[in-house]
C-alpha cells in the first residue's frame, strides 16, 4: 500500500472497552466505507498470571485457581489439570467418577452453547433470541446448582475423583430439565436455520474453507463447521468418554451458519449422552483410596475438548507440594487467527458476528509466551514441522497406545 | 412465505408471567446444597488444620487457644473465601458446613468480613489476647 | 384570554410539556411490552421519566475539535423540530394547535429534522463510531424518505387520483378520513409501508444499524452525555408519539366528533404501538445495505403499486 492510501485509511478500533466485547481484547479493523480490508488483534489485557500463580500454591490449591481461568469452561480446567495430576501421581479415578465428570462436562458444554447462542443473537441485533435462549440456559444453571451447590464454579472435581455424587434425585432433575431444553434446542435450531432476517446475517457470512481451517490450526466448533474432523473427546477419549461416546458432528460449509447449527447439534448430542450416562451409571467410589500431597517428579500433558476446542495442559512436577511449570493453552488463542482472515473483505456489519462465531474467551486466552534459549549449548535444535509431527506420533503411542496409523 | 423464528415465542409470552423477578423484593430460595458463607463447629475438631492447608485464598485462620483441651478459634474472612468448599470436604469431622441461605454477603465496610468462630469463652480469650489489628484504611 | 389558552396549548398540552411526557409513557409502553414479548418484567412505568431526569442533570462532556455551537444547538434544533411537527397533528384526537393549508407536507420535513440532527451531531465530531453511525443515519434517511413521505402523502393523493379533494392539511384529511372506511383497509400497501418508515425514523429494530451498540457503540450519538443525549432522547421519544398519531389519523379513521374520540384515537395509536413492538421483537437487525435494498427494491414498489392500483380501479369503474 502506498503511503497516500495509508494516510487515507479510516481505522475502526474495537475494543479494549466496546459494548461487543464483553473482555478486553482489541482490534483494528481498516475500513472503506462499510467494507473491511485489513484487520489486526492485540490481546493480553487480562493477563492474569495464574500459571506463575500455581507455582506458589499446592496442588489441591492450584485446582481451585486453574478452575477460575474462565468463568465458563470451569469444570473443563479443572478436568485437565486433575487428568494431568493423576497422570503423575499414577492413579486413576473410580469410574463412578469419571462418569460424574463427563456428566458435568456436558452440562457445561449445554450452558456454554447456549449462552453463546444468545450472545450471537445478540450481536446480529435479535435480543428477543438472546433473551429467550439465556432464559432457557437458567435451567441448566439451576441443574448446576442444585447438584454442585455453585452456578459457575461447581468444583466437581477433586484430584483422584470427585467431591459429591449424583443421586437418583438429582438425575431426575437433570433428566427433567434436558427434556425441556432438548424441545427448546430444536426450536432454536428451527430458528437459526429457518428465520429470514437472521439467515441474512449469518448464511454465507465469515466462510472458511477446509483447508483454511486447517492451515490456521482452527480448533473445537469453529473448525468442525469447517468440516475439520476435530474433536479431543472422539480422537483421544479421555475421561469417560470411552464407554460414553459423542459423536463427532461436523459441517461442511464453514459459514456462519454451520458454526450455529454444529453448536446447536452438539447440544442434542450432549443431551443423548447425558442420557446414557445416567441410564447406566457406573457404581463405585467416588475417588481412589489414597492421593498423594507431593507428585513424582515428571512432565505430563493432557488434553481435553472444551467448548470452544482443544484445551491443552503441561504439567511439570519436580517431587514437591506444588507444581514446577504448568502451561495452559486455550482454544480461543487458536482461533484468533481466524478471524482476522475471515473479517477481510466483510461488512463491518458483520465483523461482530465473526468475532462472536469463533466463541471468544478472553481472559482464559490471554497468557504471557516466553521463548527461552536453551541454557545447554550445542543442545539447540530445530525442529521442523515433519519432526515435531513424528515426535508426537511417536510420544502418543508410547504413552498412551494410539495408533498412527489412522492418521496416516 | 418467509419464516419468523420467533413469532410463536411471542405470542405465548404475551399472556404468560414473566420469568423475570423483582430481585430484592421477590427471591428465591438457593438450592439445598448451596455453598454460601462458613460455618464452624468447634465439636470435634482436633487442629489438623487440613482445611487451612488446602484453603485456596487463604480465608481461614486456626488460633490454637490450648492444644492439649482442643480449644481453637477460627478466624475466617468472608472477602477471602471462594465458596469452593474444599475446606467442608477435607474436615474428616464434619465441623465445616457451608450455609445455604447466607450468600447476599455484600457489604459497604470491611468489618463485617472477619468472622471469629468457636466457643463463646475462647472467643473471649483470644480477643483479649489479640492486638487490635492495625487500621491501614485511610482515615 | 385567547393568549393564555394558545400558550397552555402550546406549552402544556398538547402540545409541548404533555407530549413530552406522553412520548415518554409511549416509550416506557415499547420498552415493557417488548419486555413482556421477551418474558422478562420490564421496567416500571417512572423509568423513562427516571432516565431523562438523570439524564438532564448530568455533566455534558464536549469533545475536541467539535464546534461548540452546533454540539449544543443541535439537540435543541432536534427538539424543537420535532415540537413544532407536533403543532400541526390532532395529538389525541384533539384539533391540532396551529393548522394551516400544507402542514402535511411542513409537518413531514419537520419530523425528518431530528435524523438529520443526529447525523449532523455525529458528523462533527471526530469520533470514528460517531462517523460511522453519521453515515448510517444518513444512508437510512435516504433510504426510508421517499418510501415514507409518499406513503404518508398517499391517502391525499388517492383522494385526488379518485376525483375528490384532495388537502395537503392534516386535520382536513382527518376530518374527511372519519367520513370513509379506513385507509388502512383500502390502501393497505402504503399504511404497511408507513408503519414501518416510522420504525426506521425513529432507528427501532430491525432498523437500528446507525446505532449498532455491538458494532459502533451508539453511533452518531456516541460523544453525546448528560443534557444534549437527554434532549435527542425526548425528541425521539415525542417524534414517537407524533408520528403513531399521525398514521392514526391518516390511515384508521381520522378524528370524527363526540365526547369519546380523544380516547378511542389514542387507543388506536396505541394499537399502532403494539404493531410495532411486535415487529421489534421478531426481527434480527438488518445490515445497512441491507436496509436500503428492502426500502428502494419493497418499499418503493408497495408504494407505487398501490397507487396504480388505485388507478386501475379508477379506470375501471369510469369505463363501467
Amino acid at each position: 500500500m502506498n503511503p497516500t492510501q495509508t494516510a487515507d485509511r479510516f481505522i475502526i478500533p474495537i475494543g479494549p472497552q466496546h459494548p461487543a466485547l464483553k473482555e478486553p481484547g482489541h482490534f483494528e479493523f481498516t475500513v472503506e466505507g462499510e467494507t473491511v480490508t485489513g484487520a489486526s488483534v492485540r490481546l493480553g489485557y487480562a493477563h492474569r498470571g495464574i500459571e506463575k500463580g500455581t507455582e506458589s500454591r499446592n496442588w489441591t490449591q492450584n485446582l481451585y485457581l486453574l478452575e477460575r481461568v474462565c468463568g465458563i469452561c470451569s469444570h473443563i480446567h479443572a478436568t485437565a489439570y486433575t487428568l494431568g495430576v493423576e497422570q503423575l501421581a499414577e492413579v486413576e479415578a473410580p469410574p463412578r467418577a469419571q462418569a460424574i465428570r463427563e456428566i458435568f462436562a456436558e452440562l457445561e458444554r449445554i450452558h456454554s452453547h447456549l449462552l453463546w447462542l444468545g450472545v450471537a443473537a445478540h450481536d446480529a441485533g435479535f435480543d428477543t433470541l438472546f433473551m429467550y435462549t439465556w432464559r432457557d440456559r437458567e435451567t441448566v444453571m439451576d441443574i448446576l446448582e442444585e447438584v454442585s451447590g455453585n452456578r459457575v464454579h461447581y468444583s466437581a472435581n477433586i484430584l483422584g475423583g470427585v467431591k459429591f455424587d449424583i443421586t437418583d434425585k438429582a438425575a431426575n432433575t437433570i433428566l427433567k430439565g434436558l427434556d425441556f431444553l432438548e424441545e427448546r434446542t430444536h426450536h432454536y435450531r428451527s430458528v437459526v436455520n429457518e428465520d429470514t432476517f437472521f439467515l441474512q446475517r449469518t448464511r454465507g457470512v465469515g466462510l472458511m474453507t477446509k483447508e483454511e481451517a486447517l492451515r490456521l490450526g482452527v480448533v473445537g466448533p469453529t473448525a468442525r463447521a469447517s468440516g475439520v474432523e476435530r474433536d479431543i473427546r472422539v480422537d483421544a477419549p479421555y475421561i469417560a468418554y470411552h464407554d460414553f461416546p459423542v459423536n463427532l458432528v461436523t459441517l461442511p460449509t464453514g459459514d456462519l451458519e454451520a458454526r450455529f447449527l454444529v453448536r446447536l447439534d452438539e447440544l442434542l448430542d450432549s443431551y443423548r449422552v447425558i442420557r446414557d450416562i445416567l441410564n447406566d451409571m457406573p457404581e463405585g467410589e467416588l475417588t481412589v483410596k489414597r492421593m498423594p500431597r507431593k507428585m513424582k517428579p515428571g512432565e505430563v500433558i493432557s488434553r481435553v475438548e472444551a467448548p470452544r476446542g482443544e484445551l491443552f495442559y503441561f504439567i511439570r512436577s519436580t517431587g514437591g507440594e506444588s507444581p514446577d511449570r504448568i502451561k495452559v493453552r486455550t482454544p480461543t488463542l487458536c482461533n484468533m487467527g481466524s478471524v482476522i482472515k475471515q473479517a477481510v473483505g466483510h461488512n463491518l456489519a458483520d465483523v461482530p458476528m465473526i468475532l462472536v462465531g469463533i466463541d471468544p474467551c478472553f481472559s482464559c486466552n490471554d497468557r504471557a509466551v516466553s521463548i527461552r534459549e536453551s541454557r545447554r549449548n550445542g543442545q539447540e535444535k530445530v525442529w521442523n514441522w515433519a519432526d515435531l509431527r513424528r515426535y508426537g506420533i511417536e510420544f502418543y503411542r508410547r504413552k498412551m497406545g494410539l495408533e498412527s496409523s489412522i492418521l496416516e | 412465505m418467509k419464516k419468523i423464528g420467533m413469532l410463536k415465542d411471542m405470542i405465548r409470552s404475551a399472556f404468560r408471567q414473566p420469568v423475570t423477578e423483582l430481585y430484592p423484593v421477590e427471591r428465591r430460595p438457593a438450592a439445598e446444597d448451596f455453598r454460601g458463607m462458613l460455618h464452624w463447629n468447634p465439636e470435634g475438631c482436633t487442629g489438623c488444620a487440613l482445611c487451612v492447608k488446602d484453603c485456596p485464598a487463604d480465608a481461614i485462620e486456626l488460633i490454637t487457644i490450648d492444644k492439649a483441651a482442643k480449644r481453637f478459634v477460627i478466624r475466617y474472612h468472608v472477602d477471602r473465601c471462594l465458596f469452593c468448599g474444599q475446606c467442608a470436604y477435607s474436615c474428616r469431622f464434619n465441623c465445616i458446613t457451608l450455609s445455604n441461605d447466607e450468600w447476599e454477603l455484600a457489604d459497604l465496610g470491611r468489618d463485617n468480613y472477619t468472622v471469629l468462630y468457636g466457643e463463646p469463652e475462647d472467643i473471649e480469650q483470644f480477643s483479649l489476647e489479640s492486638e487490635p489489628e492495625p487500621d491501614i484504611e485511610p482515615a | 384570554m385567547a393568549i393564555v389558552r394558545d400558550l397552555t396549548y402550546l406549552m402544556f398540552f398538547p402540545a409541548g410539556l404533555g407530549l413530552i411526557a406522553a412520548g415518554l409513557f409511549y416509550q416506557w409502553i415499547d420498552r415493557k411490552l417488548l419486555a413482556r414479548f421477551q418474558n422478562r418484567l420490564g421496567p416500571r412505568w417512572f423509568q423513562p421519566f427516571a432516565d431523562a431526569l438523570k439524564l438532564l442533570g448530568k455533566e455534558e462532556i464536549q469533545p475536541h475539535g467539535t464546534s461548540a455551537f452546533l454540539f449544543a444547538a443541535l439537540p435543541i434544533l432536534a427538539l424543537a423540530g420535532v415540537l413544532t411537527a407536533g403543532l400541526a397533528v390532532p395529538l389525541f384526537g384533539l384539533p391540532p394547535v396551529f393548522s394551516f393549508p400544507g402542514d402535511l407536507v411542513v409537518s413531514l420535513y419537520l419530523l425528518s429534522l431530528l435524523m438529520l440532527c443526529t447525523g449532523l451531531a455525529g458528523a462533527q465530531t471526530r469520533g470514528r463510531f460517531s462517523l460511522t453511525g453519521a453515515l448510517r443515519a444518513f444512508t437510512q434517511v435516504f433510504a426510508y424518505e421517499a418510501p415514507f413521505i409518499l406513503a404518508l402523502l398517499s391517502p391525499s393523493i388517492a383522494l385526488m387520483i379518485a376525483g375528490e379533494a384532495g388537502s395537503w392539511q392534516i386535520w382536513e384529511l382527518a376530518q374527511s378520513a372519519a367520513n370513509r372506511p379506513w385507509f388502512a383497509l383500502t390502501l393497505p400497501f402504503t399504511f404497511i409501508v408507513a408503519i414501518i418508515g416510522l420504525m426506521g425514523k425513529l432507528e427501532l429494530p430491525p432498523f437500528d444499524a446507525p446505532e449498532a451498540e455491538t458494532e459502533i457503540v451508539a453511533g452518531a450519538l456516541t460523544e453525546y452525555s448528560g443534557r444534549g443525549l437527554a434532549l435527542f432522547n425526548l425528541a425521539r421519544a415525542a417524534e414517537l408519539v407524533i408520528g403513531l398519531m399521525l398514521i392514526t389519523a391518516l390511515y384508521l379513521g381520522g378524528v370524527g366528533d363526540g365526547l369519546l374520540v380523544p380516547i378511542i384515537f389514542t387507543a388506536k395509536s396505541l394499537g399502532l404501538l403494539v404493531i410495532v413492538v411486535m415487529l421489534q421483537t421478531v426481527l434480527a437487525r438488518l445490515r445497512i445495505d441491507q436496509t436500503v435494498s428492502l426500502w428502494w427494491k419493497l418499499g418503493s414498489v408497495l408504494v407505487i403499486a398501490q397507487w396504480l392500483i388505485i388507478l386501475i380501479i379508477r379506470v375501471l369503474n369510469l369505463g363501467g
